[in-house]
């Protein structure tokens, strides 16, 4: 069959792949040119400068170690979650998904109103010991860089994992039962065999998210000590106003990512769901009570950065009732809230563009992925995954530094641009277990009924791909939404998104307009969220 | 000129290769068997146009349809995966190919669904349809489209024993009133005898023997088709007869068991194996298939009691020998 109608799908391919390879040159050409300039002085420079190297000691010191402990603390949960059954179980492990659309300006900006010095625990924690200065300093150290990345990827790792340990059937540990070994010798020879694929991609793409982290290490970090690839480009963009240093990092940072993605793409496997899930046993009494305490603990640690937002943003550092806030976002009075209106509507709209563009292009590009079984077209799409979203605005910048426009319009369509490569791999990647998902029977058996191939697609494929788009959707949306990196770096002052002025007023310690805005942001996000789960149903499994 | 005609159709991959030639008239019902791997499914594929053949020609009614397009082509699939569309219900399925507009839909989708026995049926999502009643489905959206001929690619192998049975005759039944011409794959040597009106047995990608079912049992060509149409024994034919290369083939039913030496003088008509011990003795319902060992070799005789001794005589018809290469 793939033989047969293949050349079908790659053309239909063909538009969303030649928009994404072009989106993704375009800027790493300027990038390389900036590079090279000067007889690549700079890429010489970077490449023999000992801070480059302390840049990539830190960033992998500190992905390693966020990975590592999100995996580590969701590993005990996840045990109990996937063995036991009681209420709210489902509410809590849907409320671990909302992780994949918090926009990381949010935790930032939790983390700054719950965990800082002046924040609300250290508040509970002073009048409970009575103590007249913080208890806690969490803020702007390694320590908050850690707990923020392991805020919000812990919750993956624990969905993940427990989704995984759940779908394996438990036979073989009875099995392992009967014939006599303990619980710690079946899980450490039956269960973790099974369940390292699980874990490894768990952490592989934790880890890779923390590699590229920017806003946590820009804010929460609150040092050039502690450093990135991404933050280190972004200073000499935009506080340097070093170009071709910038490029030259770039570039390094382009390599080692690249090197990393083809070291860890075999552990990105995919595997074949079983399809005899294991039966999960009611908790009662001792495991009740301990399935309350742990859920308890998961929301304890989730949910109080997220609420102290939507407290802030109507009270004030006393305590006090205000909405001036939002009278301010409402009036566009002035300073940056003069903008908030705007930049609400810019977020919406560029979001909502760019992801319209990215499912509609990408389910055409993970549609031939499927039909042709095709490892190089995912691995095409996910070119601009490699190369960093720092990297891409740079791109996109230097892009904006050539044409050496005026018009607004064009400032728009390049943060647009720059989104819509951010969010295609997603949108792809997303899309593709959808694809890979309807038999190739199906076509046959519309072909053999004299039905043509545009038709089957749309009447036969396209509903059963439609809960992976809306999905899709709704993933590109909030990662469109909650964009800092490259919006930042392109950021000429034309455009100015949500997280963009949230970024700004957490800046400039107004830490109320940031929460007002931070609530929509975070309404949004769950909005979003909702499409997304709808689209979980009458998905093929 | 038969209505379909296989004309050295030929497919090649990496360690398998087809080649088929072979007829089929109007109105008939040829069942396609063989071991799994033997090419049958590649070789409905091919002439359905869902691959494409490296060589030979397909004639339907006449004319050449190999580079047609599938959907030009007029020959109906039913496969043995699930293919129905889940976007759409029971009704929606038939009438996805049909070439009616208007409100002759609904009359034919119902009479069809009546067809296959499942009246009632049309609003049904076709999630909640049980594996024989998603077959059955499959088969009236086939016919729905008005099919020249109708390839049914195993489509009873996921059902159990009993429900094969009853579809199996449904099957026929729809074959016999429509007058379809139809190509059956099968796996299930008793599902090809029970149905067909001829059988084309498949071996390493190759039509090894074509006829009726009783042809194919009583006279196969070769050891493979007898061992394949049904169980029996094969000997080196020098055992038996002088200078004569090749087997001696027959079946157990052919096999006449006696407790008591036999004298071959006495019986000129057949062939004579004195002292065969009996290995096992296998309770089939009716009787009982012995297996017996001749000298070191396996022979399968069957028998309407369960012999007293350890050692028997056998006596085998001449005339039901057949010497096979």
């Amino acid at each position: 069959m793939r033989r047969k109608d293949s050349g079908y799908y790659t053309l239909r391919a063909l538009p969303g792949i030649l928009i994404l390879v072009i989106l993704f040159l375009i800027p790493l050409f300027f990038t390389f040119s900036y590079a090279f300039h000067d007889n690549g002085k700079a890429l010489v420079a970077v490449f023999s400068d000992k801070y480059t190297y302390r840049l990539l000691a830190f960033t992998l010191k500190e992905s390693l170690l966020s990975a590592l402990i999100s995996v580590a603390v969701a590993i005990p949960l996840s045990s109990f979650f996937s063995k036991y059954t009681f209420p709210f179980r489902r509410a809590v492990l849907t409320l671990a998904g909302l992780s994949f659309t918090i926009p990381t300006i949010l935790v930032v900006l939790g983390f700054v109103i719950w965990y800082g010095n002046n924040g609300f625990l250290n508040n509970i924690l002073m009048r409970i010991t009575g103590r007249d200065y913080s208890v806690l300093s969490i803020l702007y150290s390694f320590k908050a860089i850690i707990l923020a990345h392991v805020y919000l990827n812990f919750p993956i790792a624990f969905l993940l994992i427990t989704n995984g340990w759940t779908e394996l059937p438990d036979t073989p540990e009875k099995a392992a039962y009967t014939l006599g070994a303990g619980r710690a010798r079946t899980f450490f020879s039956v269960t973790l065999p099974r369940l390292l694929p699980t874990i490894l991609s768990a952490f592989i793409l934790i880890f890779l998210f923390c590699f590229s982290s920017f806003s946590i290490i820009l804010v929460l970090g609150g040092n050039p000590a502690f450093s990135t690839f991404e933050t280190e480009i972004y200073r000499r963009v935009n506080i340097n106003v070093d170009r071709e240093g910038a490029a030259a990092l770039s570039i390094f940072a382009f390599f080692v990512t690249g090197v990393m993605l083809i070291i860890t793409s075999p552990g990105r496997r995919e595997r074949k769901a079983s399809r005899k899930r294991r039966v999960l046993i009611k908790a009662t009494g001792r495991k009740l009570f301990a399935a309350v305490l742990l859920m308890l603990l998961i929301l304890l640690f989730i949910l109080p950065p997220m609420l102290s937002i939507i407290y802030r943003a109507f009270y004030t550092k006393a305590g006090a009732f205000t909405l001036r806030a939002w009278e301010d976002i409402a009036k566009g009075s002035t300073g940056l809230m003069s903008t908030a209106l705007n930049g609400i509507i810019n977020s919406f709209m560029i979001a909502l563009v760019a992801s319209c563009l990215a499912v509609f292009l990408g389910s055409g590009i993970a549609m031939a992925a499927a039909k042709r079984n095709s490892w190089f077209i995912p691995f095409l799409s996910s070119l601009p995954m490699a190369t960093g979203s720092v990297t891409l605005g740079l791109g996109f910048s230097l892009l904006a530094v050539v044409l050496g426009h005026d018009s607004i319009l064009i400032s728009y369509l390049l943060v647009t641009l720059a989104h819509l490569t951010i969010i295609l791999p997603f949108a792809v990647r997303t899309i593709i277990p959808g694809a890979k998902a309807i038999p190739d029977s199906l076509a046959a058996a519309s072909y053999t009924l004299g039905i043509s191939k545009g038709r089957t697609l749309r009447k036969v494929e396209a509903p059963l791909l439609a809960p992976y788009k809306r999905k899709a959707f709704a993933f590109a949306f909030a990662l469109s939404l909650g964009e800092v990196n490259a919006t930042l770096t392109l950021s000429d002052g034309h455009v100015s998104t949500l997280p963009i002025l949230i970024y700004r007023m957490i800046s400039s310690y107004n830490y109320q307009g940031a929460a007002a805005l931070g609530t929509l942001l975070l309404a949004e996000a769950l909005i979003v969220f909702a499409i997304g789960q709808g689209g979980r149903k009458n998905a093929i499994s | 000129m038969p209505y379909l005609e296989i004309r050295k159709l030929e497919k090649k991959y990496k360690d398998f290769g087809l080649s088929a030639s072979f007829g089929v008239e109007e109105g008939e019902f040829l069942c396609i068997i063989g071991p799994s791997g033997s090419g049958k499914s590649t070789l409905l594929s091919l002439i359905a146009g869902l691959d494409t053949p490296d060589g030979g020609s397909i004639i339907l009614d006449g004319k050449d349809i190999t580079k047609e397009k599938i959907q030009n082509r007029g020959i109906g699939m039913v496969f043995q995966d699930f293919t129905l569309f889940p976007s759409m219900n029971v009704e929606k399925n038939i009438q996805f190919g049909m070439k009616e507009k208007g409100k002759d839909r609904k009359k034919i989708s119902d009479a069809l669904l009546a067809l296959v026995g499942l009246e009632g049926y049309g609003k049904r999502s076709v999630s909640s349809l049980s594996g024989g009643e998603a077959q059955r489905v499959q088969l009236a959206r086939a016919l729905a489209a008005e099919p020249r001929i109708l390839l049914l690619d195993e489509p009873l192998s996921a059902l159990d024993a009993p429900l094969r049975k009853s579809i199996r005759n449904s099957i026929r039944a729809i074959h016999d009133s429509l007058g379809i011409t139809m190509l059956y794959v099968t796996h299930d040597r008793e599902e090809a005898f029970s149905i067909s009106d001829s059988i084309m047995i498949m071996h390493d990608g190759k039509t090894v023997a074509m006829g009726t079912a009783e042809e194919l049992y009583n006279h196969p060509k070769d050891l493979f088709t007898a061992f394949f149409t049904g169980e029996g024994t094969a000997l080196p034919a020098h055992l038996v007869f002088e200078n004569t290369d090749g087997s001696m083939f027959f079946r157990p039913e052919h096999a006449v068991i006696s407790e008591e030496p036999v004298n071959p003088t006495m019986y000129p008509m057949h062939i004579i194996l004195n002292d065969a011990e009996i290995v096992s003795a296998e309770f089939t319902g009716s009787g009982y298939m012995l297996g017996l060992d001749y000298q070191g070799y396996p022979i399968l005789a069957s028998s309407a009691t369960k012999p007293r001794r350890k050692t028997v005589s056998l006596m085998i018809l001449k005339e039901s020998i057949l010497i096979l290469e």
